[in-house]
């Protein structure tokens, strides 16, 4: 069995990020909101392509605004990101590009997936409208909340983790 | 004492030694208990890390604000690490307190932004409501313009046709109720419009002694059909000429008469115009509208110039749909002025308001033109070719050409047979609806206009379903001569074909 992967996800505060790990790991959901300081790890255990497990340590980090301002001793040994924005408050993926560019400059060769989190608050013309902002970073668009996409997203990244 | 004080520091720390496998070498359990030979790893799953971690010698990590989450108590902890070749030091300081002081401050203040966050996306969506409701009601209004164009139309070439008393009765009312529509479109159009922003002043000289007597005039026999007195008074001093947007101030004494006249039963209407004073090439004019009808209780003056209000909605036999005292308070509001109501119930009612216009010097170019503003005697008929899909509009139109003896007209219904018949037949005006499929009257112009010499100045006018000023500005800047707004009467449409032919 291989090593278990360390995954990490960072976004602005109240994205979902803590509620993406939830559905995930004990596969639930909350509409109260707590806000996550500094760290929660969590971990779960899954089996992907031919059944093959693998330990996934999930890092829930506190929402900043600025993703310059991130611990770094926090980030040491990830294998893979997932960068979560809210759909439904744009202020949440105004800077996608640019903070998306900053990681790839300072973790490079670390598998990322972006997500849009909250699809149920949104409806499709909203996605088509905006095409233009998500469409070239977007791997998913997720739901914690109907818990649409949620293990394929996970899955997909432990995948190419390895 | 000291003791004791030692000790709860102790349950602050908690000083674990372990190999670079993770495996617990010895542990003083400060904080929380862990058997030894176990691996860090499994003790939480922070401690995942280490297996990468351990193995390198002489380095420090520090980790702060770590939530542990154990079956009988959540820790947060700052943890720091020294390796060493075979065995390292881990730190573990217990500040669950502190932290969760933190995170209360962090949940109020997170909280409040995203609720405010919140809040801005509601007022964007509110705002793009309006924004179609207002687009809609401008969209929907023309189209009620030709319908209402051709019933104005006929109902006045009905009137001049042979009737008899009881017919002549049933037309008086479909015209009465033609003009209440056509009033009532325009002024749910210039609500939408001033509520999208887009109403704005068109300055002009124009003849303010003109513009009061056609006033009179005007209302003096709606008055008079209701068996009204109506007594007008004006200040010796008022200019002869001024400055300003005519049609807007003369809309502002058209409604606030109209409403007198409507309001009222029996006795008297009053129109007082005065000078209050001039400044700076101003001249600030005070217009008092007084009636002796049904009155406006006080708890009312507050709102009667909000948009949708109407004192007595069931009074059925009252007109108005209560959009024209707002409208007159933003005209006279955009021309610096102010507006005031004093009534009680049963008492009559008196409208005072006052608005700035610009003085303006004596200007003979405008008398002059109107003066010349009745039809000229021409020599030879003039040659209309007329450009309009709608069949009932060209029905329309044809009619009232024809009926002047002064034209022979030409009618086409498409776009692309424009310029052939301008270079075919002898064209002395064209005159075009601006919609007319697959063309823009602005695109039509411009092709006019780039044609040899004795065919480019050939006048055009539009009839616009189009009133926004911008529409307008595209038409007039494209060469389009003239713009006459649907719907339109007769006198108005023959005026300015006379005007552009001149
Ligand atoms: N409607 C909806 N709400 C969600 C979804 N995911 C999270 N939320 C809510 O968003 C708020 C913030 O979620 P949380 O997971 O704490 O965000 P974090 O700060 O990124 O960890 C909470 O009130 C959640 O209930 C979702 O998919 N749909
Ligand atoms: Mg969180």
């Amino acid at each position: 069995m291989s090593r278990p992967k360390k995954i990490v996800l960072i976004g602005h505060f109240g994205v979902g990020k803590t509620s993406l790990i939830r559905r995930f790991v004990e596969n639930t959901f909350t509409k109260d909101y707590k806000v996550t300081i500094g760290v929660h790890i969590s971990k779960k255990e899954i089996h992907i392509k031919g059944d093959t497990p693998l330990t996934l340590v999930i890092w829930d980090l506190e929402g900043l605004d600025d993703i310059t301002k991130m611990r770094t001793s926090y980030l040491l040994g990830t294998n893979g990101f997932i960068y979560v924005f809210d759909l439904s408050r744009p202020v949440t993926y105004e800077n996608l590009e640019a903070e998306l560019e900053y990681l790839k400059t300072n973790y490079p060769n670390t598998p990322t997936k972006v997500v849009g989190n909250k699809m149920d608050l949104v409806n499709k013309a909203f996605i088509e409208e905006n095409n233009g902002i998500f469409t070239p970073f977007v791997d998913y668009y997720v739901s914690a909340k109907l818990g649409s996409r949620v293990e394929t997203l996970f899955t997909k990244l432990a995948e190419a983790l390895i | 004492m000291l003791e004791f004080y030692k000790a709860s520091q102790n349950e602050k720390f908690q000083y674990i030694i372990v190999d670079n496998t993770g495996t617990i070498k010895e542990s003083d359990n400060g904080i929380f208990s862990i058997d030894n030979h176990k691996r860090l790893q499994e003790v939480h799953p922070f401690f995942e890390i280490f297996t990468e971690l351990l193995v390198i010698p002489n380095e420090t990590y520090e980790f702060s604000c770590i939530n542990l989450n154990f079956e009988t108590q959540n820790l947060v902890v700052d943890i720091s690490v020294k390796t060493q070749d075979n065995s390292s030091i881990v730190i573990i300081e217990n500040l669950t307190k502190h932290y969760n002081n933190y995170q209360l401050a962090a949940q109020g203040r997170n909280e409040s932004i995203i609720n405010s966050q919140i809040i801005e996306l509601k007022n964007e969506y509110l705002l793009e409501k309006e924004k179609f409701k207002n687009n809609f009601i401008a969209n929907f209004s023309h189209e009620l313009r030709n319908p209402l164009t051709a019933s104005l139309i006929f109902g006045n070439l009905l009137s001049e046709s042979a009737l008899n008393a009881e017919q002549k009765g049933y037309l008086n009312i479909i015209k009465s109720a033609n003009s209440d529509l056509k009033q009532k479109i325009e002024d749910i159009l210039d609500i939408a419009k001033i509520e999208s922003g887009k109403l704005a002043l068109n300055t002009s000289v124009f003849s303010l002694k003109a513009m009061l007597q056609d006033i009179v005039t005007q209302h003096k026999t709606l008055a008079t059909n209701k068996q009204l007195e109506f007594v007008s008074n004006f200040d010796t001093k008022l200019p002869e000429f001024a400055e300003g947007d005519a049609y807007r101030i003369k809309q502002i004494f058209d409604s606030l008469l109209a409403n007198a006249i409507d309001f009222t039963n029996s006795g008297r209407i009053s129109l007082h115009v005065s000078l209050n004073y001039t400044r700076a090439q101003k001249a600030n004019l005070q217009v008092k509208v007084i009636d002796t009808g049904c009155g406006i209780a006080p708890k009312h003056h507050d709102t009667i110039f909000e948009r949708f209000m109407k004192i007595e909605p069931d009074a059925q036999s009252h007109n108005g749909s209560g959009l024209g005292l707002a409208i007159v308070k933003y005209l006279i509001t955009e021309m610096g002025g102010t507006i005031r109501l004093d009534s009680s119930l049963n008492e009559g009612s008196t409208f005072t308001c006052n608005f700035n216009v610009k003085i303006s010097s004596y200007n003979s170019s405008l008398k002059h033109e109107l003066l010349d503003k009745q039809t000229p005697e021409r020599s030879e008929k003039q040659h209309i070719l007329l450009l309009e899909d709608s069949e009932l509009m060209q029905l329309t139109l044809l009619k009232i050409l024809a009926a002047t003896g002064q034209f022979y007209v030409s009618i086409i219904s498409k776009g692309e047979d424009l310029i052939s018949n301008i270079i075919d037949k002898d064209v002395d005006l064209i005159l075009s609806s601006n919609t007319i499929q697959g063309f823009s009257i602005a695109d039509l112009t411009t092709a006019i206009r780039s044609l040899p010499r004795e065919y480019k100045k050939t006048p055009v006018i539009a009839l616009s379903t189009e009133a926004y000023k911008q529409d307008i500005k595209r038409f007039k800047k494209a060469g389009v001569t003239d713009v006459i707004i649907k719907p339109f009467d007769e006198q108005t449409l023959l005026e300015r074909i006379n005007k552009a032919l001149k």
